[in-house]
């Protein structure tokens, strides 16, 4: 997947941004799936086919790793709905870019489709507030839609509320792995250097500073 | 294969045998090296600088590579495929870390190369509980000097003759990278309670060396390193070893037993081949066991003979006994003080760059347990993961700007403080073979005996109070729940990943298993080269005293093998 935001911010329908390879691979698994341009690929509806739910073993390759091998467990409905609620928690800003740009939702399909503990123990809550929310946004109008959404931050349903939290967390993690996320946050590292010279000055005075300020 | 002669097989090709390896064939002699896990080779295969977006699940830790995505351990963790071990019922959980492939843990391993001090070699001098070494600080000395030189380490400070905490003699070590800002930052609390501060010594190239790639200072070492600036078995000692041309590796061998004559003597090993399912003899004119200390523990304990019917070198049941980890706890802090700093590159050289050593020795009786622990502390503006939304509060429900510049700010806030504390060996912990459980292959796996100590227990929650004082004085906030309590607060048996102890080495056949120099007392060209021969475990993590003993025993073997003796 790209981390390159493509432009302008999409105000349609969301589209995977799987790659080509990946989506054929997973044809006959998911569905029948039509490339429709460079990196993009729109899928059809289920057409049945033996689901991978293997996991990526214990001696995957490293340097190059290999997309997910597991069949993805989204319907369409649960896919768009997840790319609602992803990009009203990260919206792209006149810097960065929304969470669907950077493919975040094919993320969590990854995500609540994978094979191991922790995220089978996700996939229930995760499906089932997304099942939940699509009546509320998928043929809403804007204002209805703002409002459901909205609605998440503040439920007193312990369920909403721990989908809301749960989601958030996923998108919020997969975002900022990106390197458009490494950017919005202000990570500068993963480079080589001939040496490390240690905090700037300017860094080295502004620690002091709350130092001073602790008595320390 | 069989047809070839070997004057040593080494078992294992980690820490203790990759050693072993290089200062024998170095030495003339001939070597075969047998490796359970698959062959590896660093250069191709460590995946630096990718990011965790290219990772499935984004790098996180699944079943299948336990410590993430890109850990360099293949084929193991906690659980190794068709391998499994057993604890047994009423132990405390203790779990094992093994890996499958060519170099072993030191592939992974997390650098930190502290020398043990004189009083961790006579601890029963100190204070009447454990055991001493039959060899001291003096003994060991040099062997820590060359094995410094050798695989490169970090942390050359001005001497400061600190309570067994030595200082390695000039030229041994490389200058650490100066303190980051989190590390600058904590520094002032720990100062303020008296308490030193002191640079780490890391297994890594952090200058100039011969024959050695620098440091790179990006991308985490528990990856393993492509260039060959960090120690790992793999890229430091089995290249050398094997241009000396006397020596052959064969992997996927997985040893199960030490071959024995009539005349009481090794003629040289058994093992499976992991893929074949074929079992094979090998020969040689002495057997260096270096599988780690569970694995060489079961080797002899599943190498039985008329003489030996309870398993190789255990006629006084100690095989498989004083089976030690190091205690670990640990306390997050978030720090409003490190919010809304300006971006800076906390990549580092891999291990911390500074530590805090045990402070306590002179105070130890008051304090209520006997032996002591160093600090941890890591922290920084490391390169993003899928935890990231803990960085905000337990109730934040924001999302938008509002959520970006929480993280923005917030982000290089945390800081975490772990303790790495001695164990003192007792009756309840320990290995033997399962009666009834066998691997693939059907060989009888280990079956572990965990119960922490008093000593221990207080020395956690001890910890935990240092770690909640420190967060307090920096204005920070403990993250999670912290337990207090002793028992709740410590890890498992076995999580540290420094389990050692359980064919020690003493000073008669009586006490021990093996002498000085890890030769057995029992069969005379036997020789143990790994941590299974320590005596005590000490707070300083094992490897780089493994290496030492390993070039100190190796040394000896080669000669026994010069005077024939073999």
């Amino acid at each position: 997947m790209s981390d390159q935001a493509p432009t302008p911010p999409e105000t349609g329908p969301y589209v995977s941004k799987v790659d080509r390879r990946t989506a054929l691979a997973w044809i006959g698994v998911v569905g029948a799936a039509t490339a429709v341009g460079a990196g993009v690929v729109v899928y059809g509806p289920k057409t049945g086919g033996d689901k991978i739910t293997r996991g990526y073993g214990t001696d995957p390759k490293l340097t190059k790793p290999e997309k997910a091998p597991w069949s993805r467990i989204m319907t369409d409905g649960q896919l768009q709905t997840a790319a609602i609620l992803a990009d009203f928690i990260l919206p792209a800003t006149a810097t960065a870019p929304s969470a669907t740009q950077l493919g975040i939702p094919d993320f969590l399909d990854e995500w609540v489709s994978a094979p191991y503990p922790d995220q089978i123990k996700d996939r229930g809550a995760i499906m089932n507030g997304l099942n939940a929310l699509s009546v509320h946004v998928l043929k809403a109008d804007a204002g209805a839609r703002t409002a459901a959404l909205t609605a998440l931050q503040t439920s007193k349903d312990e369920a909403t509320h721990k989908f809301f939290r749960r989601f958030r967390s996923l998108t919020v993690g997969a975002y900022y792995t990106t390197e458009a996320g490494f950017k919005d946050i202000g990570y500068i590292g993963n480079v080589p250097r001939a040496s490390d010279p240690g905090p700037s000055a300017e860094v080295k005075a502004a620690i002091e500073s709350e130092l001073a300020k602790l008595g320390l | 294969m069989a047809t070839d002669t070997y004057d040593v097989i080494i078992v294992g090709s980690g820490a203790g045998g990759g050693m072993s390896a290089y200062h024998l064939t170095r030495s003339g002699l001939r070597v075969l090296m047998l490796e359970a896990g698959r062959d590896y080779d660093p250069t191709t295969e460590t995946p630096m600088f990718n990011t965790n977006a290219e990772a499935p699940l984004r790098g996180v830790g699944t079943p299948d590579k336990p410590f993430g995505f890109y850990d360099a351990t293949v084929d193991g963790g906690w659980e190794v495929p068709n391998e499994p071990y057993t604890v047994a019922p009423g132990s405390e959980p203790f779990i094992w870390w093994r890996p499958r492939m060519l170099g072993g843990r030191t592939n992974h391993w997390g650098r930190i190369a502290l020398r043990f001090g004189p009083l961790d070699f006579k601890p029963y001098s100190r204070d009447g509980l454990g055991y001493d070494w039959p060899i001291t600080y003096d003994d060991v000395a040099p062997w820590y000097d060359k094995t410094e030189k050798l695989i490169g380490v970090s942390g050359a400070a001005a001497a400061r003759n600190l309570l067994n905490t030595p200082d390695s003699p000039p030229g041994c070590l490389m200058p650490s990278a100066p303190p980051r800002a989190f590390e600058i930052f904590y520094e002032r609390a720990f100062r303020k309670m008296g308490i030193p501060v002191i640079p780490m010594h890391g297994a890594v190239v952090t200058g100039q060396m011969e024959g050695r790639n620098t440091c790179l200072f990006a991308t985490p070492c528990g990856r393993g390193c492509a260039i060959g600036a960090n120690f790992q078995s793999t890229t430091v000692l089995l290249p050398p070893a094997m241009a000396t041309g006397n020596l052959a590796i064969r992997t996927d061998a997985l040893v199960y037993q030490v071959d024995m004559n009539k005349a009481g003597r090794a003629t040289g090993v058994s093992f499976v081949d992991r893929k074949t399912g074929e079992h094979h003899s090998v020969a040689a004119k002495s057997v260096v066991l270096a599988a780690g200390s569970g694995e060489t523990a079961r080797i002899l304990l599943n190498s039985k003979t008329a003489a030996f019917p309870d398993g190789l070198c255990n006629t006084h049941g100690m095989v498989g006994r004083y089976l030690m980890d190091s205690v670990g706890t640990g306390v997050t802090g978030q720090f409003p003080s490190m919010e809304g700093l300006p971006p800076t590159n906390d990549d580092g050289q891999g291990t911390q760059h500074t530590y805090v050593p045990w402070w306590g020795y002179e105070k130890q009786k008051a304090l209520g347990f006997a032996r002591g622990y160093h600090i941890e502390i890591g922290g920084g503006r490391h390169m993003p993961s899928m935890g990231m939304a803990g960085l905000l509060d337990k109730g934040d429900v924001s999302v938008g700007d509002d959520l970006r510049a929480k993280l923005r700010d917030r982000f290089g806030s945390m800081i975490g403080f772990d303790g790495r504390g001695e164990m003192i060996p007792n009756d309840d912990c320990y290995c033997e073979i399962d009666p009834v459980a066998k691997d693939k292959w059907g060989i009888p796996v280990l079956r572990f005996h965990w119960k922490w100590g008093e000593h221990e227990t207080n020395q956690a929650a001890h910890a935990v109070k240092t770690f909640l004082e420190v967060i307090d004085k920096l204005g920070g906030k403990p993250q999670g729940k912290v337990e207090t309590e002793g028992h709740r607060a410590i890890s498992k048996g076995g999580e540290m990943i420094h389990e050692i102890g359980t064919a020690r080495m003493g000073h008669n056949d009586k006490d021990s298993v093996v002498d000085q120099y890890g030769k057995s007392w029992a069969v005379p060209n036997l020789f143990i080269m790994d941590g299974a021969t320590m005596v005590s475990s000490p707070d300083k993590n094992p490897t780089l005293s493994i290496l030492a003993l390993a070039w100190r025993s190796a040394d000896n073997l080669a000669n026994l093998a010069k005077q024939g003796a073999l």
